[in-house]
């Protein structure tokens, strides 16, 4: 087969578009950093899912966790005794950070969690900022070639800054668009 | 590849509002039409459009890591000077694409021909990916197209896929950005914030006009949050030329589509190609204009221009046509490969890749070879030939 197996939407058509920064009330999605399962639970009252993502962060983190030659080098970006030696199946060991906590996403619908959820496994370093891997899937997906294993810091609470101008953008558009 | 008139779904109008589909007739002229239906064989389909497409992506891509490593190249394809560092570093950390569309001329008798690549700010995709999709459901359901008919459309579960594959490279917040007043972008960009959602990526959409700007060169939402990744279905030479457009380079702005993507979109990667694939059976003559008097055989087409504006055509036989509209600029030329009739329209098909993969395809048919904003989309189906039976 050649189509899609199925074809859902979530929100189009079930809502007036609103053309507003701030309108995430009664869908969107939760995200959270949590060290520990009981702390997901807490958030999130939703234990089985807490477990799952657990689960997947702790696989996730053998693979997917910056790799050091020696354990002073990792150290020395990850704290004294927050580092580990693993082994890449191929017979090469290595050192990189323990897993400190984990990433959940979920989408909500009216309140409750949809099926699915992203995770990943995040990492602290020693100047006390959350990291987690950037864009996992190796080959084979959609992308064509994995794509490392760069970190990218967690920004817990958005960034705020005083807006000074708008306007700046959208004057080439000509009334029927700009895509084509 | 036939056209097949047959009757529309009674309620393809309530089903059109129902999903958010707002934009089924534009200036009361019908835009999405099942009066009709193109027909392919897997054959055609597979080897004449799904390899074509994913070996021309390959081949672009590479271009790509060849023109930033080159400053003539940069220069041919009017790169502006203050943009092309960054844009470069944008390549080097290979910063997420999400999708593009290749436009090519195809009637089922000889290779697929590329028109151009949509690869910044592509359109069409809700109504290939998902009415389209559900056309096909509801007809078979119906009985009306012949048992097991399929069609070359994975583009929204390839949408869900690759947004889950690069949810974590993206920065928060994400916003996704469109035109105010075209319904068209917006329910493109609606859609595409439906699909990052079935990931797992909550994200915004805000109108391009509303995007503000902060002391020190960051862009902001209507919340004043600073935005962390922007899909913007907006081209990427007009950001680099608007007035907030100076600061993209330090701004820390993540981009989707990518800086890289302005060479994909920019005509000049046409010739580039042509000059490093000349002959190959999918690409069609091209160098960059010098200006002088159009050739009989030959299309002139702005750098940048969409919807089919601008061109102007030398028929072989002398004939000209020409299409108004607001791009000037540096030009390119390209041999002339008309489009087929079938039925005295003119469809172009529109092959999808999200991510790398070519994952599906829309028809849009006009009533002249040159296909423009006032094109119909037309759904298309993929039925077995029949092999020495007549189905009437």
């Amino acid at each position: 087969m050649k189509r899609s197996r199925t074809a859902a939407l979530l929100l189009m058509g079930s809502a007036p578009l609103l053309l507003t920064a701030c309108n995430s009330d009664s869908e969107a999605s939760r995200q959270g950093l949590y060290t520990s399962v009981e702390a997901c639970v807490a958030a999130t009252n939703d234990s089985a899912t807490c477990k799952q993502a657990f689960a997947k962060a702790q696989q996730e983190a053998t693979t997917e966790a910056p790799r050091f030659a020696n354990r002073a080098e990792c150290e020395a970006n990850y704290g004294a005794d927050k580092c580990t030696e693993r082994n890449d199946g191929g017979g090469h060991s290595f050192f990189g950070p323990m897993m400190t906590g984990f990433f959940l996403s979920q989408m909500l619908r009216n309140g409750t969690a949809a099926s699915g959820f992203n995770s990943a496994p995040a990492f602290r370093d020693s100047n006390g900022g959350w990291q987690r891997p950037a864009a996992g899937g190796g080959a084979g997906g959609v992308y064509r070639g994995g794509t490392g294993t760069a970190m990218v810091p967690i920004s817990a609470t958005p960034d705020r800054a005083v807006t000074v101008s708008r306007g700046g953008f959208g004057e080439s558009a000509g009334s029927r668009g700009a895509g084509g | 590849m036939r056209r097949v008139a047959c009757a529309e779904r009674a309620d393809w109008r309530a089903k059109a509002a129902a999903c958010g589909f707002g934009f089924h007739t534009i200036d009361d002229a019908p835009y999405w039409d099942e009066t009709a239906y193109y027909a392919f064989s897997l054959r055609e389909i597979e080897r004449d459009i799904e390899a074509p497409t994913e070996e021309l992506h390959a081949m672009a891509l590479d271009m790509v890591g060849r023109v930033v490593g080159s400053e003539r190249d940069m220069e041919r394809l009017a790169i502006p000077e203050g943009f092309r560092d960054w844009i470069a570093a944008s390549w080097r950390e290979r910063a997420p694409h999400l999708y593009g569309r290749m436009d090519f001329a195809y009637d089922g008798t000889g290779p697929a021909k590329l028109y151009e690549l949509n690869y910044d700010t592509p359109t069409s995709l809700f109504e290939a990916a998902f009415f389209q999709w559900q056309w096909l459901e509801d007809q078979l359901a119906a009985g009306a197209l012949p048992a097991g008919a399929d069609q070359f459309n994975s583009i929204q579960e390839s949408l869900v896929e690759a947004f889950g594959t690069i949810a974590r490279s993206i920065a928060r917040p994400f916003r996704l950005a469109a035109v105010r007043g075209s319904t068209e972008d917006q329910g493109t960009v609606a859609y595409l914030r439906d699909c990052a959602l079935q990931a797992g990526i909550d994200c915004e959409q805000l109108a391009i006009e509303d995007i503000g700007i902060t002391a020190d060169g960051r862009y902001t939402d209507l919340d004043d949050q600073v935005i962390g990744c922007l899909f913007k279905l907006y081209p990427l030479e007009d950001l680099f030329r608007e007035p907030f457009g100076r600061h993209l380079p330090r701004s820390g702005l993540q981009l989707i589509e990518p800086a890289w993507k302005a060479i994909l979109s920019n005509k000049g990667i046409l010739p580039l190609l042509w000059e490093a694939h000349a002959g190959h059976p999918n690409l069609l003559p091209a160098t960059f204009d010098d200006g002088g008097e159009l050739p009989r055989g030959w299309v002139r087409k702005p750098l940048h221009s969409r919807e089919g504006a601008n061109i102007a055509m030398r028929l072989p036989d002398g004939r000209e046509l020409a299409t108004g509209g607001p791009y000037g600029g540096p030009c390119i030329r390209q041999a002339c490969q008309p489009l087929g009739a079938f039925d005295g329209r003119y469809p172009l098909i529109g092959s999808w890749v999200v991510g790398d993969r070519a994952c599906g395809m829309g028809l849009r048919e006009d009533a002249t070879p040159i296909t423009k904003d006032s094109a119909c989309f037309v759904p298309h189906v993929i039925v077995e030939e029949a092999r020495g039976v007549l189905i009437a």
